[in-house]
């Protein structure tokens, strides 16, 4: 489209830009932080606003909830995400999240990976959690069939890392 | 009734509810962290899922990962136990949205009894004393305020929460604002919220409190009044019914008195009202309990029931299908808590292996615990390893019962508070029945296992 026509159109864009942040996203930050999410996403009009929580260690926020705690915190070590450990010269990738596994498009068994490569989601409550793979190499093998429901820290897929020379 | 229910709790109240759904049939799956992997509900369940890492914010904290796990194993509700999430709305809200139901007040019954001054106006209004007290507190000088207004000395309490975190007395105005800081990060370190609100002190005083259960339709009974004076540091570790302190004039007072006020209030599920009670007899509301709670064995060897069934039925939508005539207390019942923490030292929660558990047993002798020979205790969570619960005819009776239970009771390989249950069912105050909230704080666990010792 010429510029000159979406003129009215932008500044438009940019009022409604505004509105939003002004308004509603203070609103929807209160709300996924109240509810444990891990992503929340809003349509009004042609306009979609989607908030993801940062996925760094330990991401999940207070959710307000008591606990009962014995006042420990838990080392770090433990708040790392499960996805990678070691076995026989093969990476094994376990599952971020309770939820669906769904395998990434073209995926299959032989498929050159390099590291950090989404090679599937966890659907978790309509969310999508990556899974990524630890290390280059190529996929061994899936673990889990698309669809199936999985658990924290479940098998998902090995991985065999590239020769090193 | 459900045919398949979500624990999304651990420990020995996991393992409780566990036994409550196979008595009703229910098909059972355990909501796990990694760090709970060898636990005994684990163990029992008809199927275990695992929820995240040791961490509670991403595991037993997690609405996401809790919700998740009952879609996936295909659950029809949802039971939160007691902390983590009980209590919380959102949680609610979020479990009846997915299509499940929230074993528990619904979402917004927990939302109406959520702020503390707002329930204690509600409930005043239904006609129940309440304790003097403050409205959430904005700053430091709103506190101030407050304190002179409700009048010293004042109790400082998180708006999150319980376990006496975050909770100090204070009889000055400089007590008020050295204390305040501390408090704030007491309670943010605990429940991740720092919001803070006084409460009237009343010196020598017993904590109280009355069990309800109340149906969808607005039928209600109590199940008659706990007294839980026997604290340290504001945490309950001794609780027993009928209370000492209330003559049976008062007693039905107040019990009758909570259950109209709450149903008049549109309460929903089980409840618990606490009350302070004064040196004279009198009382007055502090809070309520949306949840089950750790001590309700006590209420359940007097009166018969099972509680946690009871949860599971009226949250099903089932009427209570009975009334208060039908409602029998007989006898007297002590719980003590046994919690892994070293009395000497500043009640420091333990953690490891227990080598050796042996529970007791006998008539009207009954232990939670979710123990056994061999448990690797994490250091994650809440120190409670178990409750030994005892009943008798009368209050000696009962009694009795705890010393010959406690003789038999064996929990080796790491430190607990069973010497200092044998202490105080040893001493005076405790057999005159005259235990009042402060006295462990004030005259010091040391002197009292030095009493019992020598």
């Amino acid at each position: 489209m010429a510029d000159e026509s979406n003129g009215d159109q932008r500044r438009d864009g940019r009022e409604v830009i505004a509105r939003l942040a002004d308004e509603l996203l203070p609103v929807l930050i209160a709300r996924l932080e109240a509810s444990g999410l891990g992503e929340l996403e809003v349509r009004e009009d042609e306009w979609r606003v989607r908030l993801r929580r940062p996925q760094t260690n330990g991401a999940t926020p207070p959710t307000g909830g008591p606990q009962v705690t014995a006042g420990l915190a838990a080392p770090s070590s433990e708040s790392r995400q499960a996805v990678s450990r070691p076995e026989r010269g093969r990476a094994l990738v376990t599952s971020p999240a309770v939820g669906y596994f769904a395998p990434s498009d073209n995926l299959k068994v032989g498929s050159a990976l390099r590291a950090g490569d989404v090679i599937g989601y966890i659907d978790v409550l309509g969310v999508r959690q990556e899974v990524v793979a630890p290390e280059a190499g190529t996929l061994a093998r899936l673990e889990v069939e698309t669809a199936q429901a999985v658990e924290y820290g479940q098998l998902i897929a090995r991985v065999e890392p590239e020769a090193r020379g | 009734m459900f045919g398949k229910v979500l624990i999304a709790n651990r420990g020995e109240i996991a393992l409780r509810i566990v036994r409550a759904c196979h008595r009703l049939g229910i098909t059972a799956v355990v909501a796990y962290s990694e760090a709970d992997r060898d636990s005994r509900a684990v163990q029992l369940a008809d199927e275990a899922i695992c929820i995240g890492p040791a961490e509670s914010r991403r595991s037993y904290l997690s609405a996401s990962a809790l919700i998740s796990a009952a879609v996936v194993s295909g659950c029809e509700a949802i039971h939160p136990g007691y902390g983590f999430l009980a209590e919380d709305d959102t949680f609610a809200d979020m479990t009846r949205a997915h299509g499940l139901t929230f074993i528990g007040p619904p979402a917004e019954v927990l939302e109406r009894f959520a702020s503390k001054a707002g329930t204690r106006t509600l409930l005043a209004e239904h006609g129940l004393p309440t304790i003097p007290g403050s409205p959430m507190l904005r700053d430091d000088a709103h506190a101030l305020a407050e304190a002179e207004r409700i009048g010293y000395p004042v109790l400082i309490k998180p708006s999150a929460g319980g376990g006496g975190k975050g909770m100090r007395m204070v009889r000055s105005m400089r007590e008020l604002q050295q204390a305040l800081t501390v408090c704030r990060s007491e309670a943010l370190a605990a429940f991740g919220d720092d919001s803070l609100y006084l409460e009237k002190w009343i010196d020598e005083n017993r904590h109280v409190e009355v069990q309800v259960v109340v149906d969808r339709y607005g039928n209600g009974v109590h199940v008659g009044e706990r007294d839980c004076s026997v604290q340290r540091r504001h945490q309950k570790i001794i609780e027993e019914a009928p209370s000492p302190a209330l003559d049976d004039g008062r007693r039905e007072a107040l019990a009758e008195g909570a259950l109209r006020a709450v149903v008049a209030a549109g309460y929903e599920n089980l409840g618990t009202l606490e009350f302070l009670v004064d040196r004279d007899g009198n009382y007055f509301f502090i809070e309520i309990n949306c949840r089950i709670q750790v001590e309700h064995p006590v209420t359940e060897m007097l009166s018969g029931l099972d509680l946690v069934c009871e949860q599971l039925r009226i949250a099903a939508g089932e009427p209570l299908g009975y009334s208060q005539q039908d409602i029998a207390l007989r006898g007297h019942a002590i719980e003590f808590r046994i919690n892994a923490e070293d009395s000497d030292d500043g009640f420091r929660p333990q953690a490891g292996v227990i080598e050796h558990y042996v529970a007791p047993g006998g008539p009207g002798v009954r232990m939670d615990s979710h123990m056994y020979s061999g448990y690797d205790v994490p250091p994650y969570y809440d120190s409670l390893l178990g409750k030994l619960i005892v009943w008798g005819q009368d209050r000696p009776e009962a009694i009795a019962r705890a010393r010959v239970a406690f003789d038999e009771l064996v929990v080796d390989g790491l430190t607990t508070n069973i010497g200092l249950h044998r202490a105080l069912i040893a001493h005076r105050s405790f057999l005159d029945g005259e235990f009042t909230t402060n006295l462990l704080d004030r005259v010091g666990s040391a002197a009292f296992l030095a009493a019992a010792r020598g």
